[in-house]
């Protein structure tokens, strides 16, 4: 295995806010917590609990049954107060249906059954199930449904454990891998069973040592290794990832799925762990809380569905602040800091808002092109996207973005490019749909006025046809009439004639 | 005198020829604009341009017969893309054919229905399910919004939805992004 | 949330600072002329860009923030004659704003160098007095007189070294009789070399346009130089006369109007170069950069749309 072939482009970022020492503090249960039923690339799950209902910890509350939907499961013990639509950190900013849960402070946790530490005795589909009934989605940020994920690696040779951390900032996979490295070893070994997979590598970035060290103490499988790559921002990203570890580029397009690699984040290996060995459903997670508002920056294990606030605790409250959910280069602004955590919030920035500088005219300078990881050209991207020129955006191949945000990062000119592209996506998006929709309406509308002429023919015809047969009748009977008159005829004449002599 | 003569004639009669094949090879059966303009119109065939449907309104334009500003569904976007394409100003849209209204669906309110089939009659792209004395229903992902078919049903049971953008299709405003200076 | 690199303004103060060496240079042989030119630039560019942003219903002040007027006036100021009077510079910024940036949408929108057109502008309207270079050092208030004709100045006035050395080639002198250096050009050009070693150090400009400049310019003027060393200069004059250098790092740099690939920049570099020499050799005109670099602005959407890079995955 080679490594630091690396791809062009990304950038270095050192931490905007490094602590001094890292490690977990376990967040206390909180009050209440709101749990979205719509979930990230999943159908919405369907209530199976109502109002006043009193549920346990890990007791599933909603589920869909789409083979790719994931169920919902309480994330502490109490009563369902509602189930309404409520705000949670989405870009769009729209609110969505979820369930609410007032804690009674008991925290009682439903049976599990199924707890095991001889899962290689298990089919590999068993365990896929397992892991869609514990509710795993990719925690790295995506929320990819796990299990359609494992399903579909029919030939997968090589697992990938994510241990990157790319993003500036977030420490919660840091510390993750440096507190349950036994967990994590296991996890992938389970995947390993799963994927029938011949190698697994766990990627980490070279300025995390104390983990890789904390993982190297306890792995005792050939199967494993460890791999430490440059650090860099987006070195993080699958594609770009599997390039740098094996110097292979995914086609454009394409998926790693499909040409064997399977690609897991060290959290969701961990929360694989626990949903095949303790049977325990995805309940809670790690969630770094930084930013300049934080005094302390540092990472807590809280349940999810947790307001942000119960584990953000803001040095000068009175201060204005602004609340961001994910990274400081991906991750979305969040309206209210009572959002509730997600599975897929890995870090919660909160910074005191500073003036913005005013964007200024983009001045060609090609510093965005030079740092671009899929070495696209964000300068040309945002010219067409600034005047919604979709089709010559995504002949500049704007589909491939991965809206790091390294671009916008190094602008001089401030521009926010990344949200130039993820416009043009969007509408992008809209317009190809409105244009198959308008295939479709204008296949119909030919086909109907096909059918009505088709119709109008066919009646056409048949009137014809009813004429014919009502003259052929008619002639008929007009030759049966003429053969009756002329018998008749020769009658009258018999008879005329005899009467005459 | 003479040479120019007939260097200029050889030269026509060359150009001549190059032009004639070309007619020939390239040549191009029915009209493609009509297509073009085709593409271009959004396909609710709901009538407000005055045409029975959005090819016939597409002959009218390329005939010269229609303004391009005609289409309230297709918006003023619509009017834009017309004018670019046929290479002439833009214009405003005619609010006269009706106003440009979000894109909205057809319901039916099933406990009114008569199962007259009116409506099934009315719609230009066969969006609506049922029979006489039967319950009548509308596939939402093929209707067009064109509100044909309102005013011809006689117990009133049907009404137009607009259509609300989820978190999956949302489209940021690109006028909060954009604020240079 | 963003790099810690310089921001716009502080680019342009950057190119600024970087062209005083050169500006220093053209003062210590030439005297106060450049000096008064380029306050006068500047001022005429501010005036000029205000009065247009107001025009467009812009605010003024965020406009003018960016500091990219006072480059192009700048830049012209240096390329005109110190002597030229005030109008020549005058209307030469006036026409470079409105005709080579306003009128395109302000910054970042102009295909040409608004610097480059203005001079093209000049050179085309003014020939006389933009072919008109004094050969003294000029004292404050002679420059004043001179520039404002205030009273007659007694001093030597010329054609640049280059055109000289051009005219007597044409008149059929041969080049190793003729006294082909000038202290002076070979100094300011330094100056502005320096200048420009500096912005490449600072990563404010990226190496692609100016070393390829300078190879277009070598290759050509010594490909010439090989096939006749008697009526063609050789290559190294190339680089030591005329605004080779002040072209290599401040001109053709300009981001807005030159090309934007990496490889894209190189072709455009060196294209620029080449031209430079065939008009200084065989065009009408003493030096060709202007006239250069404005027919590679025309090109840098066609060397642009081929030079793409290869997209990763593709």
């Amino acid at each position: 295995m080679s490594t630091n072939s690396s791809y062009k482009g990304g950038i270095v970022i050192p931490n905007p806010y490094p602590p001094k020492e890292i490690g977990i503090t376990q967040a206390s249960l909180p009050s209440k917590v709101v749990l979205s039923l719509n979930e990230r690339m999943t159908e919405k799950a369907i209530p199976c609990v109502e109002v006043g209902d009193r549920v346990l910890t890990g007791q599933i509350i909603a589920l869909n049954d789409d083979y790719n939907s994931v169920p919902i499961h309480a994330t502490i013990s109490g009563e369902v107060t509602s189930i309404d639509d409520q705000l949670i950190p989405h870009k769009s900013g729209f609110k969505t249906q979820c369930i609410t849960i007032e804690s009674d402070g008991k925290d009682e946790w439903v049976k599990g059954h199924n707890s095991t530490t001889d899962y290689l005795k298990i089919e590999p589909s068993e365990l896929i199930d397992r892991i869609r009934n514990a509710g795993i989605v990719g925690m790295g940020g995506a929320g990819f449904p796990t299990h359609t994920k494992l399903g579909l690696a029919k030939n997968c040779n090589t697992i990938i454990v994510n241990g990157t951390e790319c993003e500036p900032g977030i420490m919660c996979d840091d510390v993750l891998m440096q507190n349950y490295p036994k967990e994590i070893i296991r996890g992938v070994e389970i995947l390993l069973h799963i994927c029938r997979a011949d190698r697994a590598v766990i990627a980490v970035e070279d300025d995390k040592r104390e983990a890789l060290n904390s993982l190297l103490l306890y792995n005792f499988n050939d199967k494993i290794t460890i791999e430490l790559i440059p650090t860099k921002y987006t070195s993080g990203s699958e594609k770009l990832l599997i390039k740098t570890l094996f110097n292979k580029e995914i086609p454009s397009g394409g998926f790693a799925i499909d040409e064997g690699f399977v690609c897991q984040n060290v959290s969701t290996v961990k929360a694989i762990f626990d949903a095949v060995i303790d049977d325990k459903p995805l309940v809670s997670r790690i969630v770094t809380v930084t930013g300049s508002a934080i005094s302390k920056p540092d990472n807590y294990e809280v349940r999810l569905g947790s307001s942000i606030e119960h584990i953000a605790s803001i040095s000068i409250p009175n201060n204005k602040y602004s609340v961001r959910m994910g990274g400081m280069m991906m991750g979305i602004d969040v309206p209210s800091i009572v959002a509730p955590i997600s599975k897929i919030s890995n870090c919660i920035f909160i910074n005191y808002e500073s003036s913005d500088i005013d964007p200024k005219e983009c001045i060609r300078c090609g510093a965005c092109n030079q740092v671009c990881p899929v070495e696209l050209l964000p300068q040309q991207l945002y010219w067409y996207s600034k005047s919604g020129n979709t089709e010559k955006a995504a002949e500049y191949n704007l589909l491939d973005c991965i809206e790091c945000g390294c671009c916008s990062y190094v602008c001089p000119s401030h521009i926010p490019l990344v949200e130039y592209f993820s416009f043009a996506k969007a509408l992008h998006r809209k317009q190809t749909e409105e244009k198959n929709r308008a295939e479709i309406a204008r296949g119909r509308f030919e086909y109907r006025e096909f059918r009505i002429e088709r119709n109008k023919l066919e009646r056409a015809e048949m009137m014809n046809a009813k004429k014919k047969a009502i003259k052929a009748k008619m002639a008929k009977e007009k030759s049966q009439k003429d053969k009756i008159a002329a018998a008749m005829e020769r009658v009258k004449k018999k008879k005329g004639g005899s009467s005459a002599q | 005198m003479l040479y120019s003569v007939i260097i200029f004639s050889l030269m026509a009669l060359f150009i001549g020829l190059v032009l004639g094949y070309a007619a020939f090879k390239f040549k191009v059966d029915g009209n493609p604009l009509v297509d073009q303009i085709d593409a271009i119109l959004p396909q609710t065939q709901c009538g407000q341009c005055d045409y029975p449907g959005c090819r016939p309104y597409a002959e009218a334009i390329a005939s010269g017969d229609a303004q391009i500003n005609q289409c309230p569904p297709g918006g003023q976007e619509g009017v834009d893309a017309l004018a670019e394409l046929l290479d002439v100003e833009t214009m405003f849209l005619n609010e006269e054919h009706g106003e440009t209204k979000p894109k909205r669906v057809a319901v039916v309110d099933e406990s009114v229905c008569i199962g007259c089939t009116l409506c099934i009659q009315a719609c230009p792209v066969d969006a609506f399910v049922g029979a006489s004395k039967v319950m009548t229903t509308v596939i939402a992902d093929e209707c067009t919004g064109c509100d044909l078919c309102i005013p011809v049903c006689p117990v009133d049971c049907i009404d137009m939805v607009e259509i609300m953008p989820t978190m999956r299709n949302f489209v940021p405003d690109i006028a909060e992004v954009a604020s240079v200076y | 949330m963003h790099s810690n690199t310089l921001n716009t303004s502080q680019i342009m103060r950057q190119v600024i600072y970087a062209l005083s060496v050169g500006v220093f240079a053209c003062y210590y042989f030439f005297g106060w002329g450049v000096i008064l030119q380029i306050v006068l630039a500047v001022v005429t560019a501010l005036a000029i860009e205000s009065c247009f942003v107001r025009l467009r219903g812009l605010p003024v002040k965020i406009a003018i923030s960016d500091g990219s007027a006072v480059v192009t006036a700048v830049l012209l100021a240096i390329s005109i004659p110190s002597i030229a009077p005030w109008w020549v510079i005058v209307v030469g910024v006036s026409f470079a704003i409105i005709f080579g940036k306003q009128l395109y949408g302000g910054l970042g929108n102009n295909p040409f160098n608004p610097a480059m057109l203005g001079y093209a502008f000049l050179l085309i309207s003014y020939p006389l007095q933009m072919t008109t270079w004094s050969s003294d050092f000029l004292t404050f208030s002679a420059s004043i007189d001179m520039m404002f004709n205030l009273s007659s100045v007694d001093t030597l006035t010329g054609a640049t070294k280059l055109d000289q050395v051009k005219t007597q080639i044409s008149l059929g002198s041969m080049v190793d009789s003729l006294d082909i250096y000038s202290v002076s050009q070979s100094w300011i050009n330094a100056g502005f070399l320096l200048g420009g070693l500096y912005l490449l150090i600072r990563k404010i400009i990226f190496w692609h346009v100016p070393v390829a400049f300078i190879s277009g310019v070598f290759i050509t003027a010594s490909v010439l130089f090989l096939i006749n060393d008697k009526i063609y200069l050789p290559p190294h004059l190339h680089l030591m006369l005329g605004a080779t250098m002040l072209g290599a790092f401040f001109i053709a740099t300009d981001p807005v109007s030159s090309s934007t690939t990496p490889n894209g920049r190189l072709i455009y570099g060196f294209l620029i170069g080449v031209l430079v020499v065939i008009i200084r050799v065989f065009g009408g005109y003493p030096d060709g950069v202007a006239f250069a670099v404005l027919l590679m602005n025309i090109a840098v959407p066609l060397i642009d749309s081929y030079t793409q890079p290869r997209v990763f995955g593709k």
